[in-house]
């Protein structure tokens, strides 16, 4: 491309696109009209009001609850990451994945060992 | 009426490799706010019950405001992806109508919530009174101040878009900003199940 | 008469009785009198222009390099400085050479500065300079950020070295422990500027992790796969890893404690159900990566020492790879042996206790590689190789004493004595200052285009050496015999007088080791050994490849790597034209231009920062306000770069003989 060509520092430096690992390689998604974006925007309006209704009608009892609506949330997460952040778009290895695997898995471990530390009362003290 | 098909070539602001790589940093960047909201995520949780002589979460809040902030934030999150669409479908127009109407939405989401803090201050509830407060406030607050900066730059970028349509920069900034608001989303997902519903659980 | 008394009240704010002593008052004179002559001189010499067009305004990462090196150098000297003061007051009983506000302000500057405007810096001077080179790049992914990263960095520096002069310094120690940092136990404006300055910092050195990971990720030369990467390029990727998801923790702890100092809230206070061990969990989830942070681009750069002065292969290198990998992982779950003792309770002990005894391993594997790497090597002991051979018996015996703190219920005798104070010391001055003067001494010609004096980097590395082992071993002693840390004095009789007079003997011996250093400096500057061949020590890696100091535009031609040490496979196999350029093939570059927005996006950050530190609201949100328009400057400014046309280009390579007939 002209563009590239213009814009040596910008030479594709072999690694920009090759797929280095295999799992991480990209996905583009093209859609013609809009039905991807259109079913995940519903299906996060009724995770929510399905969240909201389990806690407003008190479905189950507290100790299900909190997790269940947690899964919900990760549910909905999800999706967001994949329809609507494009996570496997990328050009070469997608390392956005590794690298939010890795942020999400710290982000994880710091809330549930600071509850864990927090307590003061692990075994017997 | 629609199809969903998997290619290897290239969308737009993918084509320059540099603008690539941009991406791929806004992406690293996003990893490390969401480590950031984590460690105040982890506050608020080890926080939650130390409410002192102030309210405890259950009395705190009234779930009708945030139920329309979860509801015009979703739907903002949609129009934000529609802005995305347009610009791919080259469509200029569509792609700042779209991201106007982001922002917009954007905005009455943070109003809502200024109002919600204004009542609670108000009642008497400031940061100072427990550790909870101030948990609450900041969690929810660095939340609203990046949907604030957000909007700032939606700002931005929609004067940039309608002076130099869309070009490989105006494209990779446009895919960065959906990227960030995708990512507010998602962190207000967690805001409203982790504070708000096990609040009033 | 209003304006006055505002004038009278304003001066009471600035200058408080802490920093009228004597001896800072003659700092600020000296300081004030340096400011300007080297004001004089750079205007007589009109040389306003250069500093501001070749360095205030650059993007290219050599030139950051070169800034980071020379800030380091001089945070190195305020920290030593402090040091010294600190030995000096313990030399004996009962001395008062400094009161203990005094004393505990020194402590917690020489903390600091060691850690965040020493240590730091120094690391990313090693990645600017050597990193893009390395990989066979032309500059970082995000050279303007690289850039906003080094002033952000710069400015909060500024602002925690002029704390001492204007308004008072911490004194909070460098974790600034609540409740002793809230505004009830600690008023006045020092901790504001420690927390300050550290955020701002902190946001520079958060862009340089996501910079140099996307770099190496993204922009290594063809073929250069995970595999044949230099060994500090890995270090350089983990380290950037680890920057990423250490450093927010660090933003929140000391975001929350500004809150609660300047707005109010009740997080950490002891009042309203705040509770102040949570800053220590969250410092220490941050502190305890950091310490990696430190240490593990220390180990990239012996994994590029040893091998080019053994002229062997480096020993077992995806076990080198694999043991920074698990080092990185496991640093992240062992944070509580810093709090043992805050009685999480023992099943909390014991978990965290054996995660960090389980580092020993990794780290284990990696000494032993590099001693294998020496074995039957044709060693040369050069400076760089001379650092190497320090840090490992004195990493050891730090190793050694981390796992006996490991230990808890060893811990609950030894912490917060000079026994942890030794040990720190042994792993962060034998790792990571042992490693970067290393790094220093190693790559100097490939930043400068000129060597340092062996003969005196010798004197200078056994007089720091030799003076670091007689200043830390009596303190671990010390330690066993009861001492603990940040006492600003002691009474006699109890034993510890003989053992700190020598602990305080080998500080002076560092402090002339680092004099001899600065010396040989400056008098290698004065009688340069040019560097004229690019490759001085015979290297391994593609930098060597590249004459000193490199272009600016680094590599007129990309190398396709072929092998690990791909810059050693080309000389073995007689392929070194490779690195030629011709004029059939040369193309014009484009670098990008050098932008003041970086600079100005940092000022106005100091300025906001000030704000807050003072209580100023109006100029905090001029900071603010500042910030954002440098932002939007930034967005709107188009991202211009400016062309090396191809004949200049060929003509640059030419003169450097690298252009093939």
């Amino acid at each position: 491309m002209d563009h590239e060509d213009r814009q040596p520092h910008r030479i594709p430096t072999g690694h920009g696109d090759e797929v280095e690992l295999a799992i991480f390689s990209p996905k583009m998604h093209q859609t013609h009209f809009p039905s991807l974006q259109i079913t995940g925007y519903l299906l996060s309006i009724i995770l929510t009001l399905l969240a909201f209704g389990m806690v407003a009608y008190h479905w189950m009892p507290m100790a299900s609850l909190i997790p269940v609506i947690l899964i919900l949330a990760f549910i909905q997460a999800g999706l967001q990451l994949g329809i609507f952040m494009h996570l496997r778009e990328g050009r070469g290895t997608t390392w956005q994945i590794p690298v939010l695997a890795l942020a999400v898995s710290i982000g994880l471990g710091i809330v549930g060992f600071s509850i864990w530390i927090m307590m003061f009362k692990s075994g017997v003290s | 009426m629609s199809t969903t098909t998997t290619t290897t070539t290239l969308p737009p602001e993918f084509q320059d490799n540099l603008e690539s790589i941009r991406i791929m940093g806004f992406w690293v960047f996003l990893t490390t706010d969401l480590v950031l909201f984590g460690s105040l995520f982890a506050v608020y949780v080890v926080f939650r019950s130390r409410v002192g002589l102030g309210p405890t979460p259950h009395q705190l809040f009234s779930m009708g405001p945030v139920l329309t902030e979860t509801l015009i934030l979703l739907t903002s999150s949609f129009t934000c992806s529609l802005s995305l669409y347009s610009a791919r479908k080259n469509r200029v127009k569509g792609a700042i109508s779209w991201l106007v109407v982001t922002l917009a939405l954007g905005m009455s989401f943070v109003l809502l919530e200024i109002r919600e803090f204004t009542t609670d201050v108000l009642n008497g509830h400031t940061w100072h009174q427990s550790a909870f407060l101030s948990g609450f406030f900041t969690l929810v607050g660095t939340h609203g101040s990046h949907v604030t900066v957000g909007i700032g730059w939606a700002i931005m970028l929609a004067i940039q878009l309608g002076m130099k349509g869309l070009t490989l920069t105006t494209r990779r900034k446009l895919y960065a900003f959906a990227l960030y608001w995708h990512f507010l989303d998602i962190v207000w997902i967690f805001l409203f199940t982790v504070v708000y519903l096990s609040g009033i659980a | 008469m209003d304006i006055k008394l505002w004038t009278l009240h304003l001066l009471k704010v600035l200058f408080p009785p802490q920093v009228l002593l004597p001896d800072i008052v003659a700092i600020d004179i000296g300081l004030t009198v340096a400011t300007i002559v080297i004001g004089a001189y750079l205007t007589k010499t009109r040389k306003w222009g250069w500093l501001w067009h070749e360095w205030l305004t650059t993007v290219d990462h050599k030139k950051i390099g070169i800034m980071y090196l020379i800030a380091a150098l001089i945070m190195l000297f305020r920290g030593g400085v402090d040091a010294l003061m600190i030995r000096s007051q313990l030399i004996a009983p009962n001395a008062h050479f400094m009161g203990a506000q005094q004393y505990d302000e020194v402590f917690t500057t020489h903390g600091t500065v060691m850690i965040f405007f020493m240590a730091m810096p120094m690391i990313f001077a090693l990645f600017n300079a050597t990193i893009p080179l390395m990989i066979g790049a032309r500059d970082v992914a995000f050279p303007r950020l690289n850039a906003i990263s080094f002033w952000l960095f710069a400015f909060g520096a500024i602002l925690l070295n002029i704390s001492f002069s204007i308004g008072g310094s911490p004194s909070a120690g460098w974790m600034s422990y609540p409740p002793y940092s809230e505004l009830l136990y600690n008023p006045g404006v020092g901790e504001n500027y420690f927390l300050l300055s550290l955020q701002i910092a902190g946001i520079g050195t958060i862009a340089t992790g996501i910079n140099f990971l996307v770099t190496i990720l993204r922009m290594r030369a063809p073929g250069m796969s995970l595999s044949k990467m230099p060994i500090f390029v890995w270090a350089s990727l983990i380290t950037s890893s680890l920057v990423l998801f250490a450093f927010p923790p660090l933003t929140v702890a000391l975001g929350l404690t500004m809150l609660d100092r300047v707005f109010g809230a009740s997080f950490f206070t002891l009042g309203h159900q705040g509770m102040p061990m949570m800053y220590v969990n969250l410092f220490w989830i941050f502190g305890h990566p950091e310490v990696y942070i430190l240490v593990m681009p220390a180990f990239g750069v012996f994994s590029e020492v040893v091998p080019t002065f053994s002229r062997k292969a480096l020993f077992g290198y995806e076990a080198m790879v694999g043991s920074l990998l698990a080092i990185s992982f496991l640093s992240y779950g062992t944070w509580v042996h810093h709090f043992f003792e805050m009685g999480a309770g023992p099943t909390v002990n014991v978990f965290f206790g054996l995660s960090t005894m389980l580092i020993a391993i990794p780290t284990g594997v990696k000494m032993f590689n590099w001693i294998f790497t020496m074995w039957g090597g044709r060693i040369r002991l050069t400076v760089p190789m001379l650092w190497q051979l320090a840090f490992i018996p004195t990493f050891v015996v730090g190793g050694a004493t981390g796992i006996m703190l490991a230990a808890v219920p060893g811990d609950y005798q030894y912490h917060n004595s000079y026994f942890l104070i030794a040990h720190f010391h042994n792993v962060i001055l034998g790792g990571t200052v042992f490693g970067v003067l290393s790094g220093m001494y190693y790559w100097w010609p490939k930043m400068f285009g000129w060597n340092l004096n062996q003969r005196q980097g010798t004197w200078a590395f056994a007089l720091f050496v030799g003076g670091f082992w007689l200043t830390f071993m009596p303190q671990y002693f010390l330690g066993f015999e009861g001492m603990t840390r940040r006492m600003a004095t002691y009474p006699a009789g109890l034993g510890w007088t003989a053992l700190n007079v020598w602990s305080t003997v080998g500080a002076f011996v560092m402090g002339a080791g680092f004099v001899v250093m600065v010396y040989n400096i400056l008098w290698s500057r004065m009688h340069p050994d040019w560097d004229t061949t690019g490759d001085p020590w015979d290297g391994r890696t593609l930098e060597w490849s590249l004459p000193s100091p490199a272009p600016e535009y680094n590599f007129a031609r990309i190398p396709v790597v072929r092998s690990r040490d791909e810059w050693w496979s080309m000389k073995q196999e007689g392929r070194t034209d490779e690195v030629k350029t011709s004029e059939a093939t040369v193309r014009p570059i484009h670098m990008p231009r050098n932008t003041p927005m970086p600079i100005m996006l940092a000022a106005a950050f100091f300025v906001g920062a000030i704000g807050l530190i003072f209580g100023w609201f109006w100029m905090a949100i001029l900071g603010g306000v500042g910030v954002v328009a440098a932002l939007a400057y930034g967005s709107f400014a188009d991202y211009s770069e400016i062309e090396i046309d191809a004949k200049k280009v060929l003509k640059t390579e030419a003169q450097l003989g690298r252009v093939e007939s």
